[in-house]
């Protein structure tokens, strides 16, 4: 039971990131490299935020929410709408992600020095509660609850309003979708600043999880980020939230029955099986490709 | 003033980074070169002998056939089940494979788990050249071959490369090997220099500079690799030169390089050198000014048979109960309004997709179940209703392609300059070049197909179609986008290709052009036979005009009479 917790606690958090990842995967088909040092951002701003500024925790998540979607926007201004229309802009938007994540994880260094950081003593309710015999504080109980919030609010946004439409219609052919009067651009946009607010806070909550934030915690969650949305399904936004708590779950019950130093064997392992065996990802439809 | 080490670095990133241009050049995406490197170097380090004991160039020379056997067995062994991945999920299921043998490595006994195994070091700053100059040898004399052509043909469109008679499922196996071979061949060399075999050499991160030195340096040139590789390894060392601190400068100016590499150099820096273009061998004294038919296979009576061919898409009826039997040396017009079913059976009949119900034969083969590139080989080429060209090759360079099934493979013979490897492939230019003249393109044969104008592109696809010497050649609206002079000129090729004795299926709407050039034609109207014959009888049929033009048009009150209600 106590796994169990933490694992849906953490797995949540997994989901939040890589549902940024796969909304931007699934509208535009591009893969956003620069999505981890985004995360790694909304951590490090989030710190200080609560540091310096003395903003309260829950206070500091929506500036950590507006920071992330600015940074969405640069990067979508920057690395991904300069190459739209080149013949290879799947790899060249890849690879100018990547050239955006390395320069914004530099001028985090230069911020915020290599040094791993920590919220400031006392920046947390300290309560817990005992249920059906296992432990989990208040904290969890937030954390998961913000996440599922989020990633419910998406979801329905997506599905239900003008603008979520809109995506959904780029998503299935941009020209068309000129054509009818969306504004493609701006659509863009904003989901690639939806995309890494979500991102910026998923990291901000996975500072306050284990309470410390570095550099390079975005390249550590990147590739699992990957994992859960293959085997979500690339693009499928519920694929993303059961991919996430999924491999939260795995992850604590591989360390429990097999070790830790195997646990990330067992995720890759399963994702290559997956792939192989359905590459559409558990909620994912398959591509049918017409001459 | 250059470091040994830093000579050695450029060499080993630039030889990394052509790991992932032996995929690149095939448009496939993988990132599990840093397995492959991984899995090559314990292997040599483990199984190589002692320099000690046998002296360092043949220990280093083992160790290197070790490694890149290894490399190239693991990737068969990752490629068999992940070849049909395409894009980013056989990158994330490449990666997934390197990233479990990274944690196998870190865990398990034999490979010394984290503090990894030393070996020592034995790699002189010239081998690493040399090796580098073998591999890059190699990908230059690949390029021109037929080999090279049919990979860049499959990274610009791997159905058109699959119609033209390539099987892609082998070639993109066999790029993949290679790049398996060439990331072996990098492990062992950097764990003979550096000295020590460790997981975290081969993570992420190790194969992201692989693939961004490949891109930056240029993915589908072959030089590409190495310029790349020089302009990573030597972005650092000028910051030090120039007495740039280390710290957050360094990387920040190293990303907004690759950046501005990115937005303003498309093709990498490579592209800074000018492209080589194929030209028409010297035309005129090449062949007579008559330019003879491309050499086509015997024709044999009836072509292609359709029995009672039905295709179902959920609940819609594409195409219901067609038979048709098409003639060696015959044009055969297929009309019908849109939507009627042209393109379903077409399809049908070149293999892209099988019928719900029916039997087809053509030329001996069933195409329901047979791959694409097998029926092309059977003697079916076919041009595409969407113009389906290689954007990014010449117009020459597309035609040649679409020779892949009348020449010989060349590239194994060109890394040994063979001469009957340079007339093979003057013999290929020759043909590819009297397939372009014969739709009137000769002139346009250095042009890239994207810049083709849409009338031009649309003849190319039929040059390319006709340089597959087929029995059967299939035409989908060919005349789209062509004006009434260039339409003439096509119908007058349509009918000297059926001269030669070629059977001709033509899908189209300029009825005009049809009725010209056809010996039969068939209407289409909900997936039905509306009815078939020569096109003057064809003419005159009303439920034709009816269904064709739509009986509510005014304009042919004299046709809609009282058999069209």
């Amino acid at each position: 039971m106590q796994q169990l917790l933490n694992g849906l606690s953490i797995g949540s958090i997994y989901a939040l990131f890589a549902i940024g990842f796969t909304l931007v995967f699934g509208i535009l088909d591009r893969l956003n490299l620069a999505h981890p040092a985004v995360f790694a951002a909304g951590a490090l701003v989030g710190i200080e935020l609560v540091d310096a500024a003395g903003l309260s925790v829950w206070l500091a998540l929506p500036a950590v929410a507006v920071v992330g979607g600015l940074l969405g926007l640069v990067v979508e201004r920057v690395a991904f709408r300069p190459l739209r229309d080149r013949p290879d802009a799947h790899f060249a938007g890849l690879i100018a992600s990547i050239a955006m994540g390395g320069m914004l994880v530099a001028l985090l260094q230069w911020r915020y020095g290599p040094d791993t950081r920590r919220f400031p003593a006392g920046a947390f309710p300290e309560q817990g509660y005992e249920l059906l015999g296992a432990r989990i504080t208040l904290l969890q109980v937030v954390i998961l609850a913000i996440s599922v919030l989020l990633m419910v609010g998406l979801t329905l946004l997506v599905a239900r309003s003008g603008l979520g439409r809109s995506m959904r219609a780029v998503a299935e052919n941009p020209t068309a979708a000129r054509v009818v009067g969306v504004d493609v651009e701006r659509v863009t946009a904003t989901t690639f600043a939806i995309s890494a607010a979500l991102g910026a806070v998923a990291g901000a909550l996975f500072a306050m999880n284990v309470n410390s934030a570095q550099l390079g915690m975005g390249a550590a969650i990147e590739l699992k980020g990957l994992a859960v949305i293959v085997v979500g399904g690339m693009g499928s936004l519920p694929g993303a939230l059961v991919g996430g708590l999924l491999l939260g779950l795995a992850e604590v019950f591989a360390v429990q029955y097999v070790g830790s130093s195997w646990r990330d064997l067992v995720a890759f392992g399963l994702l290559f099986l997956l792939l192989v065996v359905r590459p559409q990802g558990l909620f994912g439809r398959a591509r049918v490709r017409e001459v | 003033m250059l470091g040994e080490s830093t000579i050695v670095f450029v060499a080993l990133a630039g030889l990394f980074a052509y790991s992932f241009y032996a995929v690149l050049v095939a448009g496939q995406l993988s990132l599990g070169q840093a397995g492959f490197a991984a899995l090559a170097a314990y292997a040599s380090a483990t199984l190589a002998p002692d320099p000690d004991a046998v002296g360092d160039g043949a220990a280093l020379a083992v160790a290197l056939v070790v490694g890149v056997v290894v490399g190239a067995v693991a990737a068969v062994v990752l490629g068999l089940p992940t070849m049909h991945l395409r894009g980013v999920f056989l990158a994330i299921a490449t990666l997934g494979f390197a990233e479990a043998v990274r944690i196998v490595l870190l865990n398990a006994d034999w490979s010394g788990g984290p503090q990894g195994l030393s070996v020592p070091k034995i790699l002189e700053p010239w081998t690493a050249w040399a090796v580098l100059a073998a591999v890059a040898y190699a990908f230059w004399r690949q390029a021109p071959s037929r080999y090279g052509r049919a990979l860049a043909a499959i990274r610009e469109d791997e159905l058109a490369a699959r119609s033209t008679g390539i099987d892609v499922g082998r070639h993109r196996l066999a790029a993949f090997v290679t790049a398996g071979g060439v990331a072996g061949a990098y492990g062992v060399l950097w764990a003979y220099f550096v000295r020590l075999v460790v997981p975290s050499d081969f993570g992420f991160s190790t194969a992201i500079d692989g693939l961004v030195t490949a891109f930056v340096g240029g993915s589908t040139v072959w030089l590409g690799p190495v310029l790349g590789g020089a302009f990573l390894t030597a972005v650092p060392e000028a910051q030090r030169a120039l007495g740039i601190e280390a710290g957050w400068v360094r990387p920040f100016l190293a990303g907004l390089l690759l950046l501005v590499v990115i937005l303003f150099r498309p093709g990498g820096l490579a592209s800074l050198v000018p492209r080589r273009r194929p030209r028409l061998a010297g035309a005129p004294d090449d062949g007579p000014a008559a330019a003879p038919a491309p050499e086509t296979r015997a024709p044999a009576g009836v072509v292609a048979s359709l029995r009672g061919v039905t295709k179902d898409y959920g609940g819609v009826h594409a195409v219901r109960g067609v038979d048709l039997e098409l003639h060696a040396g015959e044009v055969v017009g297929l009309i019908g309004p849109n939507g009627a079913g042209k393109t379903t059976l077409v399809n049908m009949l070149c293999g892209h997709v099988p019928p719900s119900a029916g039997r087809i034969d053509v030329l001996g083969v069933d195409p329901a179940r047979t791959p694409v590139h097998r029926v092309a080989a059977a003697g079916v080429a076919r041009t595409f209703q969407q113009t389906r060209l290689f954007g990014r090759l010449t117009a020459l360079e597309n035609v040649l392609v679409g020779a892949h099934l009348t020449s010989r493979p060349t590239f194994l013979r060109r890394l040994l300059w063979l001469p009957s490897a340079r007339r093979d492939e003057r013999a290929a230019l020759a043909h590819a070049g009297r397939c372009l003249e014969r739709v009137g393109l000769g002139s346009a044969a250095r042009t890239d197909a994207g810049a083709l104008s849409y009338g031009d592109q649309r003849r190319l696809e039929i040059a390319r179609a006709l340089a597959a010497g087929p029995t059967l050649l299939v035409l989908d609206e060919p005349a789209a986008g062509m004006n009434a002079v260039e339409a003439d000129a096509l119908s007058t090729l349509i009918s000297s290709l059926a001269a030669d004795g070629l059977a001709v299926l033509l899908i189209e709407h300029d009825v005009g052009l049809v009725m010209r050039t056809c010996d039969r034609v068939v209407v289409l109207d909900f997936g039905t036979v509306l009815t078939a014959g020569p096109p003057e009888e064809v003419r005159r049929d009303a439920r034709v005009v009816a269904a064709y033009l739509g009986a509510e048009d005014a304009d042919d009150e004299h046709v809609t009479g009282e058999e069209a209600r």
